[in-house]
């Protein structure tokens, strides 16, 4: 950890100056006579520790507000419809991996239909296709997309009172029933690994449909399928007015792992989504809604039946002061539905600790693909080891 | 001598050294240019010089940023015309400093492209930046000669912005990675940009023995000196090499 702060310190120092002096380059690289094209991105982010409470922890076990990310992506087009795209990221130093690789056809010239295959970008919703932290216009990421509920895919409940007690414990969770191994659980969707499938696109300048089929699920993206389903994705989103997109998505798909000794029948993660965003002038908004259910298969089961679900939403804006500085700000709340167990008197209460979120934060552009963000992120829990923690970070992104 | 700077090898993108060894040279035309050029007259006929620019390495089109996360492929864009440059007297004929007056230009926005790409203009010119495309685009610029954002308006709508200062200034949209020009603001009127063939003309140029730089973005500027007659015609081509 002290390699990757001082490597961000450095980069914090040498970077906007190396671009001052114009020395990092702006565009992407050609290669091939420009049939091959390489992109690349660089994010340092400093912050505190968070040690106790893991607000901002992946499902990599890693900390967004304290994370230092390289990410070079490629695209290689032999044909006018054909294209092979890929990324490779290293997060925090370590061994690169594939974030995505996958074929792209055009079957028909003069038709708008595409087929994406391989390890693809996710169909639902509209944060997840933000993959570049210059897209993102704050540093921590949203609760449905990073927050690690306690429910794992490779480990169950037996009664309901295994899933209360482990509230708050998302970061590291364990159950009776599966991998007796503690590690994290899994957030409503993840914005750090893309799953593996097909994907059909059709694309007009009024909406985009777009449908898929992959081996995991929104919280767990698989490279190879281990849960005995795939998951059938869709989204349907619209332009009916220029600077707005509404979009709505469903997905639905076996999340248990097969290595988990579990009753047989459908066991499946339901997701919903809407999202919007609107912009105009120097302001831009956006919004999103997603709500998940899980089939639980408990052993003993509770009275509420053997399902359990979550509510995410949250709404961020961003405003350009001048051309150079902009101010941005989210408000986030995930909650989750209720159970009733032994533990907590037989009084129904939310199997996993709800979570509120306020970040605001600030930029300030170097140059175009060179930015400097400082924010402070509050939030607090119902419940876990630690209810309340407020961090500060700042980050420095560069991109070509 | 800004002549001897642009010549110079400093090692850098070749752009971005473009853009700064030029705004340099134009900021210190603007900046010396009520000198005197040598042997330039007020009451001879102008004349005029014209050449050719040739590029040895033509610069490729812009490329959106390899997006992977795109559900398709990306819509085609129209071509940026980098292929052209701009050759302008450095300084200026004192002349040319003599009268102003407040003209518009016009830089487009169409298939995702600014056109003209490369726009001259003369200090005091007001540029309308019109959107007529199908979507949302953001004119911004964070260049020191004029910085400014022009947040985001549809189709069919116009906005403004006055450059007052020589220099040259960068063009962005903030929405679309690949969309970009450039902005040439003189203090004098002797630039031209070149046609399709590269070819160019300045036009009633006092007679006098001046230095005259072509600039292109991708390439490395280059600077001659050139004597116009009393009412003649100069010619002058200027090859450039990638940096």
């Amino acid at each position: 950890m002290i390699k990757i702060l001082s490597l961000t310190a450095l980069l914090w120092t040498l970077l906007p100056s190396a671009a001052a002096a114009q020395l990092l380059p702006s565009e992407p690289v050609r290669l091939f006579d420009g049939r091959v094209r390489l992109g690349g991105e660089v994010s340092a982010t400093i912050g505190a520790k968070d040690d106790e409470a893991f607000f901002n922890y992946t499902d990599y076990e890693r900390n967004t507000l304290r994370m230092f990310r390289i990410a070079l992506s490629g695209v290689w087009q032999p044909a006018a419809r054909v294209a092979f795209l890929g990324e490779v990221r290293s997060e925090d130093l370590e061994q690169p991996g594939a974030y995505a690789a996958y074929i792209r056809v055009r079957p028909w010239p003069n038709v708008p239909l595409d087929i994406q295959a391989g390890r693809i970008p996710p169909v639902f919703g509209a944060f997840g296709r933000r993959r570049y932290q210059s897209d993102q216009i704050l540093i921590g990421y949203p609760l449905a997309y990073q927050y690690l509920t306690s429910i794992r895919a490779d480990a169950l409940p037996a009664t309901a009172d295994d899933l209360l007690r482990m509230r708050g414990r998302g970061w590291r969770s364990s159950f009776p029933v599966g991998s007796p191994e503690p590690t994290p659980g899994l957030p409503l969707i993840s914005a750090f690994r893309w799953d593996t499938g097909v994907e059909a696109t059709w694309s007009t300048p009024l909406f985009d449909t777009a449908l898929s089929i992959t081996s995991g699920t929104l919280g767990n993206p698989r490279l190879r399928d281990d849960n005995g389903g795939k998951q059938v994705a869709g989204r349907m989103a619209g332009r009916p007015a220029t600077g707005l997109v509404i979009g709505g998505s469903a997905a639905r798909g076996a999340w248990i792992s097969d290595s988990v000794p579990h009753a047989a029948g459908s066991h499946a993660q339901t997701t919903l989504g809407a999202d919007v965003e609107y912009s105009r002038d120097h302001w831009l908004v956006r919004s999103e809604l997603v709500w998940s259910r899980w089939d639980v298969p408990f052993w003993t089961s509770p009275a509420e039946g053997s399902t359990i679900g979550a509510l995410a939403r949250w709404i961020e804006g961003r405003y350009r002061l001048t051309p150079r500085i902009f101010l941005a700000g989210r408000a986030d709340w995930l909650s989750f539905s209720t159970l009733t167990g032994d533990m907590f008197g037989e009084t129904p209460i939310a199997w996993e600790a709800p979570v509120r979120r306020l970040e605001l934060g600030a930029g300030y552009s170097v140059q175009r693909n060179l930015v400097v963000r400082a924010g402070v992120q509050m939030n607090r829990r119902d419940g876990g080891r630690a209810e309340k923690r407020t961090f500060s970070s700042t980050q420095v992104v560069w991109w070509f | 001598m800004v002549l001897t700077r642009l010549g110079s090898g400093l090692r850098t993108r070749p752009s971005r050294r473009t853009v700064s060894t030029a705004a340099s040279a134009l900021a210190l035309c603007w900046f010396f240019g009520f000198s005197i050029a040598d042997g330039a007259s007020s009451v001879a006929a102008p004349g005029a010089i014209r050449g050719r620019v040739e590029l040895r390495q033509p610069p490729a089109d812009h490329e959106p940023r390899p997006n992977v996360a795109d559900l398709g492929m990306h819509t085609s864009h129209g071509a940026t015309d980098r292929r052209r440059s701009v050759v302008y007297l450095d300084p200026g004929p004192r002349a040319a400093f003599d009268a102003r007056d407040e003209p518009h230009a016009r830089m487009d926005q169409r298939n995702e492209t600014f056109m003209p790409h490369v726009l001259t203009i003369l200090a005091g010119s007001t540029v309308d930046f019109p959107n007529n495309d199908r979507t949302y685009h953001n004119v911004f610029s964070l260049s020191k000669t004029k910085t400014f954002d022009l947040g985001r308006y549809a189709a069919g709508r116009s906005k403004s912005v006055r450059f007052d200062k020589p220099g040259i200034v960068r063009v962005f949209c903030e929405i679309h990675s690949h969309m970009s020009a450039y902005i040439l603001v003189f203090s004098h009127p002797y630039f031209a940009v070149t046609d399709d063939q590269g070819r160019y003309r300045i036009e009633n140029v006092p007679p006098g023995t001046y230095t005259a730089i072509a600039w292109n973005e991708a390439m490395e500027s280059q600077s001659r000196r050139i004597t116009v007659a009393d009412g003649g015609e100069a010619d002058l081509d200027f090859s450039l090499s990638r940096q």
